[in-house]
């Protein structure tokens, strides 16, 4: 809530803050998992980096139970429409982590059926790259949305501002 | 360019057995192959007469594909490819096709295999096969128009679809009988919590049991077949690694097979044995995330974790030895991309040691319990000649009961020279093909240890530069090095004209690459034949009468791979 | 070519034992707990890798961010021969060269912008096997993120070595 001079309550940053940091430490994903990256994704889910550490615990294939979506892996033009369905069931606050060569941009698939970035229809908050990226990378590409989250420069911020 | 022409002129043998064989072209191909060249109107006769003849008996059609000539006077040219289990030959059936009327009768009579194989040379070639139940696009999307993989078609040229356009079937709103207000249509995917890849499977329910389905492919395709056409040979090598995710080496050896047969050399042996080791490697990879997969859509997560360790050891080993974790781009035209590092030896005996233990902890778990086998056993069974008229291959054939291993019927990499058993089970339903891949992984593990036993020293690439590239320190002082390094980067690798089909056993079963080259140092065609296509066009018959829990735990135990599904 | 020999893994049906499930319950259950208790009491061993505290060490061949060498007065390797955006499979490099205005005969051509897109790029390593000039090898940073697409276009400021090579963390490269 802003104040007349522009500047917020003490109260509502105060709750603001605690708002992202409870947030960015409940990272639910969707893993919109297609191709190769999907893989690694479980690798990073898996017992050698165990994502769960950070919060992201139930990984949940259902967009109305999840605030983070990883696109990891190649988006046709036939799955564009899927993906924006599934966005758009996605409840607020919503981020996009675009995992991969071939979330990000195509890749090196310029080609009749690829969609060259899955920033084309929806707003992606962290590129990741890599082909695939490796667990490390992706776990770096939380982090860095963590920090999005706590200084409210997040796609979904922006938006709502 | 022409049809290719045949190398050897001996008369083939299988000539005779073949109605009117007087007025066909048969000869023998470079690859082995029996070349037919027949016309549109006589092929449906020979197609019959090669599964029926018992001289000739090809019960297996592998792959029907379509080429383009634009140069020639009968622009495409529909291929068959076929085999007989039996008697171990392979057929190859060419039939040129007009530009200005594009129609080649069906096979899906007589093989129902030809199914799928046949909608997709109508979506990317534009080949109508007359006579076919479903002639609709299956890789490309409703609103696509134009033929991908014509030679006039604009590789980046793409177009949209919105959701209103997405495809519903025509028996979706017909009614099923009088009281149809109790059966539902529901969508099974693309985004589905069964980790297994974009698949759509629409299905009319009766209460859970699901009394017709229909699949629906193609939101992984990404155009391997073109992307192949635009890059040198070496080139497509990354794009192969990407097919079968899960056991990237494979495809990639066996691409390489394929150009290495039609240059006519060979990788030296260490490359070779090099190869079966990262090869086997890659099967026990693949069928880890299979059964992980499955066991996870059961119900099972633990055994997920479990199968996850062994593989992040293997990818140690394979990042170790090409740089990277998942997709290695590792193998090369003439052999493998660089010497295996110092401790390659320690670290395989370190990982025969290792993955055993994993393997047997699932098995403790998982291959007597109740609740497993009474969700697996007498579910998704196909008899063996089922099998065999869809066009399967690998572990769920011969969990039917087929021992067709290709590693065995047409060895390759030096196979012959190893021991080992190929599991067989008789069922061919769920818990059938979990027993065979798990018997599978120890087998290769056998293999695994006998190669390293014998592993050769010597160079693990070809030294004929026409092929590979020189060696650095070469090319850094010697100018002829020089020269040939750049000649190989601008130009690419000259393969002769021709065609080849080559194929090794991946880990779903038979992996074929048809080549065609046009003397270029880019591929003219390159046709994956991917196992996992032949397998899945079965799965919608398989489904009528099943349990929507059932229809999860046939579609993990078949182990559909997106990327090599749709490519 | 030899025969086939093959192993049948059928299993014979459920018996009782199998039927009434405790058998197989309690075998599952030592499993699992001997995992447990493995890693419970063995906290070194335990298979997870405590990113980013603990970073698990890569090969050498790793195949990272790219990086452009320079000779020792600092200038760059380079020469702008165009051979590894010809090899590269992504046409992620973009290259444009100038004269060198230092020339001798050893050296022509320099490049001005020296550009790879690492969100296209795909980490295979073509464009370091193509360079005949060691100008470009690849490290082992793979842990990049970014939040914009430009962010991720590399120029030459951002690939040139930074101190001497030895210094680097250097992966994949011609040879070791």
């Amino acid at each position: 809530m802003r104040q007349p001079d522009g500047s917020s309550a003490l109260l509502t940053t105060k709750l603001a803050a605690m708002l992202a940091w409870a947030r960015k430490n409940s990272l639910w994903p969707l893993p919109f998992g297609t191709a190769c990256c999907a893989i690694e994704f479980m690798s990073t889910v898996s017992s050698h980096y165990d994502l769960a550490r950070f919060g992201a615990e139930v990984v949940r294939f259902s967009p109305r139970q999840s605030d983070m979506m990883i696109v990891a892996g190649t988006i046709t033009d036939k799955m564009a429409p899927v993906v924006k369905r599934i966005y758009d069931q996605m409840a607020e606050p919503k981020y996009v982590v675009s995992m991969g060569a071939c979330a990000c941009t195509g890749g090196f698939y310029r080609a009749y059926h690829v969609v060259q970035g899955v920033d084309e229809f929806i707003p992606v908050d962290v590129y990741v790259p890599g082909c695939p990226p490796t667990p490390e990378a992706l776990m770096e590409g939380i982090f860095k949305l963590q920090e999005l989250i706590q200084s409210g420069e997040t796609q979904y911020d922006r938006l709502k501002a | 360019m022409t049809v290719s022409k045949p190398e050897i002129a001996a008369p083939n043998p299988l000539a005779k057995f073949l109605p009117g064989h007087e007025e066909l072209s048969v000869t023998t191909a470079a690859d082995g192959f029996t070349e037919i060249t027949a016309d549109r109107s006589r092929v449906i006769e020979v197609l019959r007469a090669l599964r029926d003849r018992p001289e000739l008996d090809c019960n297996l059609l592998l792959d029907v594909c379509g080429v383009d000539y634009p140069e020639n006077e009968r622009r495409f040219e529909v291929v068959y490819h076929l085999t007989s289990l039996d008697k171990g030959h392979r057929v190859r059936v060419r039939v040129p096709v007009d530009e200005d009327d594009p129609r080649v009768p069906t096979a899906y009579g007589i093989w129902k295999a030809a199914d799928w194989f046949e909608r997709e040379t109508w979506d990317l070639m534009g080949i109508r096969f007359d006579g076919h139940p479903n002639l609709r696009r299956i890789l490309t999307h409703e609103a696509f128009q134009g033929h991908a993989l014509r030679k006039d078609y604009d590789p980046e040229k793409r177009w949209v679809l919105t959701e209103a356009e997405t495809f519903v079937p025509d028996w979706v709103t017909e009614p099923d009988d009088e009281d149809q207000f109790e059966t539902q249509i529901i969508n099974i995917g693309p985004s589905h919590p069964a980790t297994h890849g974009t698949l759509r499977i629409v299905a009319r329910l009766d209460g859970e049991v699901i009394t017709r389905a229909e699949c629906e492919i193609g939101y992984l395709h990404r155009c391997f077949e073109k992307m192949s056409e635009t890059h040198g040979w070496n080139e497509v090598i990354p794009y192969t690694d990407r097919l079968n995710y899960c056991s990237s080496m494979i495809n990639g050896v066996g691409y390489a097979l394929g150009v290495e047969q039609m240059l006519g050399i060979e990788a030296p042996p260490r490359a070779q044995v090099v190869r079966v080791i990262l090869s086997e490697f890659s099967r026990i990879m693949d069928h880890a995330v299979c059964l992980g997969a499955t066991l996870v859509d059961v119900g099972a997560l633990t055994n997920f974790w479990y199968f996850f360790q062994p593989r992040e050891e293997i990818y140690t080993l394979l990042e170790s030895c090409a740089g990277g974790r998942l997709t290695v781009s590792y193998a090369r035209i003439g052999g493998l991309a660089h010497e295996v590092p110092a401790d390659f030896e320690e670290q395989v005996r370190y990982l025969l040691g290792y993955i055993p233990k994993f393997v047997d902890d699932v098995d403790k778990l998982v291959t007597t319990n109740s609740i497993f086998r009474g969700r697996t056993e007498g579910v998704g069974a196909l008899s063996a000649e089922e099998a065999l008229a869809w066009g399967w291959t690998g572990p769920c054939l011969r969990a039917c009961g087929v021992p067709y291993d290709l590693r065995r019927a047409r060895p390759y990499l030096g196979y012959e020279n190893y021991e080992f058993d190929v599991p067989v089970a008789s069922t061919g339903d769920c818990y059938a093909r979990y027993l065979v891949r798990m018997e599978e992984m120890r087998q290769s593990l056998r293999i695994i240890e006998q190669a390293i036993n014998n592993l050769p020293d010597g160079p693990v690439i070809t030294d004929d530069h026409h092929v590979a590239l020189p060696p650095k320190p070469k090319v850094y002082s010697e100018m002829e090095s020089l020269i040939w390094h750049f000649k190989l980067i601008y130009d690419g690798i000259k393969v002769p004209a021709g065609s080849a089909y080559s194929a090794t056993e991946g880990a779903n079963g038979e992996l074929g690459y048809y080549l065609v080259s046009d003397g270029t140092g880019k591929p003219y065609r390159i046709k994956v034949r991917p196992p996992c296509f032949a397998i899945f066009q079965a799965y919608s018959h398989m489904l009528e009468g099943h349990l929507v829990p059932d229809a999860i735990a046939i579609l993990s135990s078949l182990n559909i791979i997106a990327g090599e599904l749709d490519r | 070519m030899r025969p086939v020999t093959t192993v049948n893994v059928d299993r014979p049906q459920r018996g009782f034992g199998e039927w009434i499930y405790f058998g197989p319950i309690f075998k599952g259950m030592m499993v699992t707990l001997r995992h447990f208790l493995r890693n419970f009491f063995g906290q070194r061993d335990v298979a997870t890798i405590q990113y980013p505290e603990e970073v698990r060490q890569y090969s050498e061949r790793m195949r990272g961010r790219h990086i452009l060498t320079t000779r020792d007065d600092g200038s760059l390797r380079c020469v702008a021969c165009y051979m590894c955006e010809t090899a590269c499979p992504a046409d992620c490099i973009t290259i444009v060269a100038e004269e060198d205005p230092e020339a001798t005969v050893e050296w022509e051509k320099l490049p001005v912008s020296f550009e790879i897109d690492l969100l296209r790029c795909v980490f295979c390593g073509f464009c370091v096997d193509a360079c005949p000039k060691q100008a470009l090898v690849m490290s082992r940073q793979h842990e990049m993120v970014f939040t914009t697409r430009d962010e991720a276009v590399f120029g030459i400021d951002e690939l040139k070595q930074k101190g001497p090579i030895e210094d680097e963390d250097l992966g994949y490269r011609p040879y070791y």
